[in-house]
């Protein structure tokens, strides 16, 4: 069941001195970005995807990348907690009752349940990914042109409805992604689309400058919107060890928020968020002091922050076994690899075992290095609060700007990554999720390609996705539809009952 | 906001609009009986006219609460980041990657968040200095050659 000779390797990889340097400089990365408000680990990721291109070998860099997506998730609460305010979007409930826990002279427990919380839930999603990925990546070996394009069909709706507050907003978003993977030579064809005679147009708008400008520049120019900067909880953080009682409270809670985030983790676009809003909803209902939710409950922080960091984990499942990813951070770890020349998916086990367990071994060691750093140094990071964000934000900007010129040493890239931010910052003052845009670019070859391949295998004929002589696709396809079909119903049912009321 | 959701309903019907145009007019929707380079975009476009007439179909009439889009002239210090960040491209070719860094950064300190000249001038100079260091001389970045370095 559990390939120990491949997880040996795995340890072997992330153990290289090299490696486990950048294993810690992820998770410190990643700490720090979640810690501070305002830059979320997938503009991170995005900023530095250059600096990946330069690194020779393709497993350190994506040690790096995993570092700082988890990483994010563990230093999130430090903010939610101190300040009310959530460093990243996983974060968000666990402001309600981490901070008032701190307004009760609280912190020090609220952040380590959280910390702890995390280390427990972020391994337990490694081990899960250890012993799924495996079998999964197997099973997608029987996976051809249909089943892909029925699989990235799938994956583009749940993550459109699952991800954000609009699906009608989402879809939008994920079609635009689509249009802009399309802009360039045609995969197939080789003919040059959407170039308007401008000659830099032809060969594909590159993912790191869709990338940096939406995630980076659009994310700066919102934050410089806000001219009010928020304060932080002046009280002496203590007793970040919870005590016996604490942890008694909020042991189960983290073992439920662990399970839940795994099994959400996996669904593209169920991710970080959805887990830790689920896990929340469901700690209120079964506790035994419902009344003590909003009001400092330590189950409340427990739960979430464990559901999080399980999701951030099972994530990578079919990432690294499919070649889907499921969100944001993921799509950029996804690019890093086709950077590298390798191509995530059935045959990554096969073809580079060193990078899958590589990977895998590392967020173990992340994990037990994340907890160290979070639990008795938390401190130090609360401390990083104090940063000024009016000189972070120029770095960030000198970073982004100087970062996306050194991909492809082109000016053209750089005034791409200007109107992709002023774009990226016009859908989030509209609501729109931009997290769609860039899975479905991400997609969009794969999507077009199996399914003009599908279709040549079929004559033309787009039954072969329902058909019973493809029983994965035809299931898949099933979903979607029904996926679709109720939500329709459910939101035509919701909308008659507002009507009638 | 609904007028404004409206507007971007307009924007992506005419995104919509350009790309099913292309898809028929320059690409070939079919290639020998075989879906050609503008097949999937051809879908893609109609299903975004689609979706942006259900936006604008979602977001008729007047908003029940009115919500001015930029509260109280928050546009203005997006609007000066933008234009810094434009006079940075346009300055990169001719002045050079790290001497752009500097007036980049001395003119968002100074511009968007009212700092002290030496300050900025200060932080400006320090990240123009990183960026040499990191970008140039580790990462051995081709910056164009310009003012300085």
């Amino acid at each position: 069941m559990l390939d120990f000779s491949g997880l040996l390797l795995g340890f072997e990889v992330a153990f290289n001195p090299v490696n486990l340097l950048w294993c810690f400089i992820g998770s410190v990365l990643g700490t720090a970005v979640g810690v501070l408000p305002g830059l979320g680990p997938a503009a991170t990721i995005a900023l530095l995807l250059p600096i990946s291109m330069k690194m020779g070998s393709p497993v350190t860099a994506i040690i790096l990348m995993a570092g700082i997506f988890y990483g994010a998730m563990y230093g999130g609460s430090t903010t939610s907690i101190l300040l009310n305010l959530p460093g990243e979007a996983a974060s968000v409930v666990t402001c309600i009752d981490g901070y008032q826990m701190a307004r009760k002279g609280r912190a020090g427990p609220a952040l380590g349940v959280a910390a702890i919380g995390s280390f427990v839930a972020g391994t337990f999603g490694v081990i899960g990914m250890t012993v799924m990925a495996p079998p999964l990546a197997e099973f997608a070996l029987k996976f051809g042109p249909p089943e892909y394009f029925s699989l990235t069909v799938l994956g583009l709706l749940l993550a459109t409805y699952l991800a954000g507050d609009s699906p009608l907003k989402g879809l939008t978003m994920a079609i635009m992604g689509l249009i802009l993977g399309s802009v360039g030579l045609d995969p197939l064809s080789g003919a040059v689309r959407f170039d308007f005679g401008v000659p830099d147009l032809q060969s594909n708008i590159d993912f790191v400058t869709i990338a940096m400008g939406l995630f980076g520049v659009g994310e700066i120019l919102i934050n410089l919107e806000q001219t009010e900067a928020a304060s932080i909880l002046t009280t002496k953080i203590k007793n970040v060890f919870p005590t016996l009682v604490d942890l008694a409270r909020s042991g189960w809670a983290m073992v439920r928020g662990s399970l839940i985030g795994f099994g959400v983790g996996i669904l593209p676009g169920g991710g970080a968020v959805l887990s830790s809003l689920i896990s929340y909803a469901i700690e209120r209902k079964i506790s035994k002091h419902p009344e003590e939710f909003g009001h400092g409950a330590i189950e409340g922080v427990a739960g979430p922050e464990a559901a999080n960091n399980s999701a951030a984990s099972s994530s990578f499942i079919p990432l690294l076994t499919l070649g889907i990813p499921g969100n944001a951070s993921t799509a950029m770890i996804f690019a890093a690899l086709l950077i590298h020349g390798i191509t995530p998916g059935p045959f990554l086990l096969k073809e580079h075992a060193p990078v899958f367990w590589g990977v895998i071994a590392s967020m173990y060691i992340g994990n037990v290095m994340l907890l160290v750093l979070n639990l008795p140094l938390v401190g130090v990071w609360a401390q990083l609060l104090r940063v000024p964000y009016a000189f972070m934000a120029p770095m960030v900007m000198v970073l982004t700007l100087v970062g996306v010129y050194s991909v492809n040493n082109s000016v053209f890239d750089i005034w791409v990554m200007l109107v992709m931010g002023i774009f990226g910052y016009l859908a989030r003052k509209l609501k729109f999720d931009l997290g769609p845009l860039l899975l479905a670019f991400v997609l969009g070859p794969i999507m077009e390609r199996s399914l003009r391949q599908a279709l040549l295998m079929s004559h033309g004929s787009f039954g072969i996705f329902f058909s019973i002589s493809r029983p994965i696709s035809a299931v898949l396809m099933g979903v979607a539809v029904l996926f679709v079909l109720g939500n329709l119903i459910a939101g035509f049912r919701a909308k008659r009952k507002a009507a009638a009321a | 906001m609904n007028s404004w959701q409206r507007v971007a309903g307009i924007v992506l019907l005419i995104t919509a609009g350009v790309v099913i145009q292309q898809s028929v007019w320059v690409l070939r929707l079919f290639d020998h009986g075989q879906p050609g380079s503008g097949f999937m975009p051809f879908g893609l476009g109609v299903i975004l006219a689609f979706l942006a007439c259900l936006i604008i179909a979602t977001h008729r009439g007047p908003d029940e609460k009115r919500v001015p889009f930029w509260p109280s002239r928050a546009w203005l210090r997006p609007l000066l980041a933008i234009i810094i960040m434009g006079v940075y491209v346009v300055a990169f070719d001719d002045l050079g990657a790290v001497t752009s860094v500097v007036i980049l950064v001395t003119a968002w300190l100074l511009l968007l968040e009212k700092k002290k000249v030496w300050v900025a001038a200060f932080t400006g100079v320090a990240t123009g200095l990183v960026v040499y260091v990191v970008f140039e001389w580790l990462l051995m970045t081709p910056f164009p050659r310009g003012l300085l370095f």
